[in-house]
């Protein structure tokens, strides 16, 4: 079983917010910790980076977005077909899905660590490129050519909303830099970094804890599609990675990238840019129920199916 | 010791319509403003502000009763029917 230990930290957090202890991370600390994260990341993708000459990436991430951007063109047709639901809620589900989750990524991160697989480091900066065009193809969705659509406060929102100006910025300071240069730094983001990714995941365990029950008033339809999206893009990542000539650990964590959804970045813009949907069905399908599915069940099944592909 | 008497106005509302609250105050004409951050239960559930996306904020405006009406009214019309939003006045001293 490929089981990273991290992820019980998670289990900790929910059991906690279930039993009602009055364990709260102050908001203060979360922030720090995604700041954390999020720079960790990046700079851990732009040293990466520098070792390869860019333009070798460049066809590589046009057919990833172009296959990222399949991800919520189904997922909104089986949200308003099959379950039902509103034109405004599909398209703002559809966005949580088909943009990215940077914890989910770095969990998959941890277990190849753990596992001692390699990677394609520059797999970092399709995490970047992931998060825009599933808002943008969610906003038009949801609109559909009615309402006016408030374009330049969303860009705003989804160019320097803290995660992608982290990552990114951490992108280009790691490639900058390069691995000799952010030596002295290696303590802080490099080695340090499991410890507070379980300190965050233990935070999301607190939160998730209050949205498993608002997932349940939303029926079986919407925890279905919550496990069912995911095993599908994961599939997508794991057939595109293996085309791309992807290692066993580079096709895995496209799966990862792919299955994962937002509950960070999406929520915000979609929030501001289709108002009308309701938030507590996107985050309590993305964060209640995907999120801890994904690095419980899916991680460890897309590592598996990203080794058969590769035994074939 | 002499005062005035004006109104202060209180918006609740979510954490990640601020910037775009503070725009349409501003243009109405506040002087200026005061935000906390807040959390609470309302008719669009507990906001617990337990991460960036889920928080809620309070608004706080001083001016006389044209302003707040003229804010009172703009918000309700555009951000009532989609998002958690409460707003009241109360009349105040103002003692400098």
């Amino acid at each position: 079983m490929n089981f990273e230990p991290v992820v019980l930290f998670f289990v900790l957090g929910v059991v906690a917010g279930l039993l009602r202890s009055d364990l709260k991370i102050p908001g203060s600390i979360y922030e720090a910790l995604s700041i954390f994260i999020l720079l960790a990341i990046g700079l851990k993708g732009g040293v990466e980076l520098a070792k390869h000459p860019v333009g070798d990436l460049v066809f590589d991430g046009l057919i990833i977005v172009l296959v990222g951007a399949i991800i919520p063109l189904v997922a909104f047709p089986v949200l308003r077909f099959i379950g039902r639901m509103s034109r405004a809620d599909s398209a703002s589900i559809a966005a949580h899905y088909g943009s990215v989750s940077v914890v989910t990524f770095s969990v998959g991160i941890t277990l190849l660590g753990h596992e001692m697989l390699e990677f394609e480091g520059y797999l970092i900066v399709f995490l970047v490129l992931l998060e825009i065009p599933a808002l943008v193809i969610g906003v038009i969705l949801a609109r559909h050519g009615e309402g006016t659509v408030r374009w330049g406060k969303l860009m705003h929102e989804v160019f320097f909303g803290k995660s992608i100006y982290l990552l990114a910025g951490g992108l280009v300071i790691g490639f900058v830099a390069g691995a000799e240069g952010i030596k002295p730094l290696d303590k802080l983001f490099f080695d340090l970094f499991k410890g507070v990714l379980a300190l965050f995941l233990l935070e999301m365990g607190l939160v998730a804890s209050t949205r498993i029950a608002a997932l349940r008033e939303y029926g079986v339809f919407l925890a279905g599609f919550a496990v069912v999206m995911p095993m599908f893009s994961a599939t997508l990542g794991i057939v595109t990675g293996w085309m791309l000539g992807f290692s066993v650990g580079g096709t895995f964590l496209l799966a990862t990238l792919f299955a994962s959804a937002s509950y960070i970045a999406a929520p915000a813009a979609m929030r501001i840019a289709v108002p009308e949907a309701n938030p507590a069905l996107s985050i309590g399908a993305s964060l209640g129920m995907t999120f801890p599915f994904n690095i419980f069940l899916g991680i460890p099944i897309y590592l598996w199916m990203a080794k058969t592909i590769h035994a074939i | 010791m002499s005062s005035q008497s004006l109104l202060l106005l209180t918006i609740l509302s979510e954490a990640v319509l601020e910037d775009i609250l503070i725009e349409e105050i501003m243009a109405l004409g506040a002087k200026g403003y005061t935000i906390s951050e807040a959390r609470g239960r309302g008719t669009h559930g507990v906001r617990t502000g337990k991460w960036t996306a889920g928080g809620n904020i309070r608004i706080e405006v001083i001016g006389d009763a044209e302003l707040c009406s003229s804010i009172v009214q703009r918000l309700q019309a555009k951000y009532e029917r989609d998002y958690g939003l409460l707003m009241f006045t109360c009349p105040v001293e103002l003692q400098n």
